[in-house]
């Protein structure tokens, strides 16, 4: 998980058109995608918005000229936070539909139904775009400029401060977990050797995690007095300096912003027979 | 008036451990000034006294005539600026610059001064082309000068550099030491530093303080304290290689002057050759 994170970082210092956009053109755009997404009620209408998304996802994947398997790599990782509840839709009725149509009967009382399937594929789509969007985001902006860019939409002063300090010692604990690691396998000590005690490999990992909390504590101490000695107080806040925006972020921010809003609308009114 | 002036400093942490005992300690004006002692001898917690960090169990701290109070703690951390041994302790902003910033911005500066006293730190420190940089991808030397201008950035009077040659390369060395004589030349301040360096001390203090389980044993300039080694054997420290030379050939009959720093031993050797010769 933590190698995870320098894997992230390496692909964000990475060079292409997406990378060089400002931060908080990326940001609107992202979160106009995800608000889109999130707004189309639950009905078939949701496909060809969701295919729609997923094409131009594509193209911002394909100009960022990373590779698809960085992609996938990230999206393995967070699939199972939401497959999980996607998957147990199958099995129940939800509020959106009225008359629901067994498929399958199992044990246990259990009842596969037409609409609950229906249901969970809208779900499953929806979870997919966000996802995409926020991996996108996230794989093409380096995380200091995510804050700056946050900082200059007006995220408030209090959040910049604790999130830039987090940023921070996320790395500084990642380095440090690295150091445990290193120390750990330069004698010889590797968690899944079978050849070692069971009870013995544990209780080495569990030293190992306190010996990391008791850093941790030690540190933020430190950091604390540190802090105090440049003149930490309630006001404090993280410098973020005035930047422009370009001709190409103002171009991406209203060609993104057109298909975030255009395509559910056009969709939409296609839907219901206008078009 | 001195700038920081402790009266029979004594501080014990919980569990009734003496972290200082009477400790009398006198900052000038315009001084480099080192505190010597092994491991242990309560340097870094008479550092953490200049500024206020620590309250003393008993005794006083005056800064700049001053007793530290809760009403002027504010301006006692801008005019004692104090760098601490680790920079990751001290380093707490995703990049360099915000880093810099952050001392000014809780000064209250308006962001164009914060933005000038940034510029102007890092071109001092000589680290302007890592400005965009993160610290997590900077080098140990590299850190250090970040943590350094983000105190330079306060414009404080007094820098206090807890073991800033700790964890640096010898060519880090030489540049820290020019940079603690050029704050002192350029600038007028006054820098207090810690280190178990002796040989670095001669090249860039003009006083020097020797600690020992929480006191201080001695004081003096170079020629005073680094001519009693027995006193410095007896504190875990040794005199610095260059005198301890000298020594040695003015013990086996050699007419050398004794020098403390490498162009004053370098002058005498040349000086006791050509007599010689």
């Amino acid at each position: 998980m933590i190698e995870d994170l320098f894997f992230i970082e390496k692909q964000t210092y990475k060079k292409s058109l997406i990378h060089d956009l400002d931060a908080r053109v990326k940001i609107a755009v992202c979160f106009a995608v995800i608000v889109a997404m999130v707004a189309v009620p639950y009905s078939p209408l949701v496909f060809p918005v969701a295919v729609t998304f997923a094409v131009f996802f594509a193209a911002l994947w394909a100009l960022s000229r990373l590779s698809p398997l960085a992609y996938v790599k990230r999206l393995v990782m967070i699939l199972p936070f939401g497959l999980f509840i996607i998957l147990v839709q199958v099995f129940v009725q939800n509020p959106y539909y009225t008359v629901f149509t067994p498929i399958a009967d199992l044990p246990m009382g259990l009842h596969i139904y037409r609409e609950s399937i229906e249901f969970a594929t809208i779900l499953l789509l929806k979870f997919l775009v966000c996802v995409s969007f926020i991996i996108l985001l996230s794989s093409t902006t380096r995380v200091q400029d995510l804050l700056e860019g946050a900082g200059r939409l007006g995220l408030p002063a209090e959040f910049t401060l604790t999130l830039g300090m987090m940023i921070r010692y996320i790395f500084v604990f990642g380095y440090m977990y690295r150091k445990i690691n290193e120390s750990l396998a330069t004698r010889y000590f590797v968690p899944f050797d079978s050849h070692l005690p069971y009870r013995y490999r544990l209780r080495t990992i569990a030293y190992t995690i306190g010996t990391l909390f008791i850093r941790s504590y030690e540190q933020g101490e430190r950091t604390y007095t540190a802090m105090l000695c440049r003149g930490y107080g309630r006001e404090s806040h993280l410098y973020i300096r005035k930047k422009p925006l370009f001709r190409k972020d103002h171009a991406f921010l209203a060609a993104g912003l057109l298909v975030a809003v255009c395509t559910p609308i056009f969709f939409w009114v296609s839907w219901i027979g206008l078009i | 008036m001195h700038l920081i002036e402790t009266r029979d400093l004594s501080y014990t942490y919980p569990g009734n451990v003496r972290g200082l005992d009477h400790v009398n300690f006198i900052a000038p004006r315009n001084a480099r000034i080192a505190v010597i002692g092994a491991n242990g001898a309560g340097k870094s917690t008479l550092f953490k006294h200049f500024n206020g960090i620590f309250r003393p169990t008993s005794g006083s701290v005056l800064v700049h005539g001053e007793p530290i109070t809760r009403e002027n703690i504010k301006e006692v951390r801008k005019f004692v600026g104090v760098v601490f041994q680790n920079p990751d302790d001290q380093i707490i902003s995703p990049t360099v610059e915000q880093d810099v910033a952050f001392g000014p911005t809780n000064l209250g500066l308006d962001e164009e001064t914060v933005n000038h006293r940034v510029e102007e730190a890092l071109r001092v420190v000589g680290i302007e082309h890592l400005k965009g940089r993160v610290p997590h991808h900077l080098s140990g030397g590299e850190k250090k000068r970040v943590a350094i201008a983000g105190i330079i950035a306060m414009e404080p009077q007094v820098l206090v550099l807890d073991e800033p040659t700790a964890g640096l390369d010898p060519q880090g060395v030489r540049d820290l030491v020019g940079f603690i004589n050029s704050l002192s030349r350029t600038y007028g301040m006054t820098v207090i530093f810690s280190t178990h360096d002796v040989s670095l001390v001669p090249e860039v203090a003009d006083i020097i303080y020797v600690m020992h389980r929480g006191r201080v044993v001695a004081e003096g300039d170079c020629r005073e304290i680094f001519g009693r080694s027995d006193l410095l054997s007896s504190v875990r420290l040794d005199v610095p290689v260059l005198p301890k030379l000298i020594s040695s050939l003015r013990d086996q009959g050699v007419e050398v002057s004794m020098a403390y720093t490498f162009n004053e031993a370098e002058r005498n050797f040349l000086a006791a050759y050509k007599r010689n010769g």
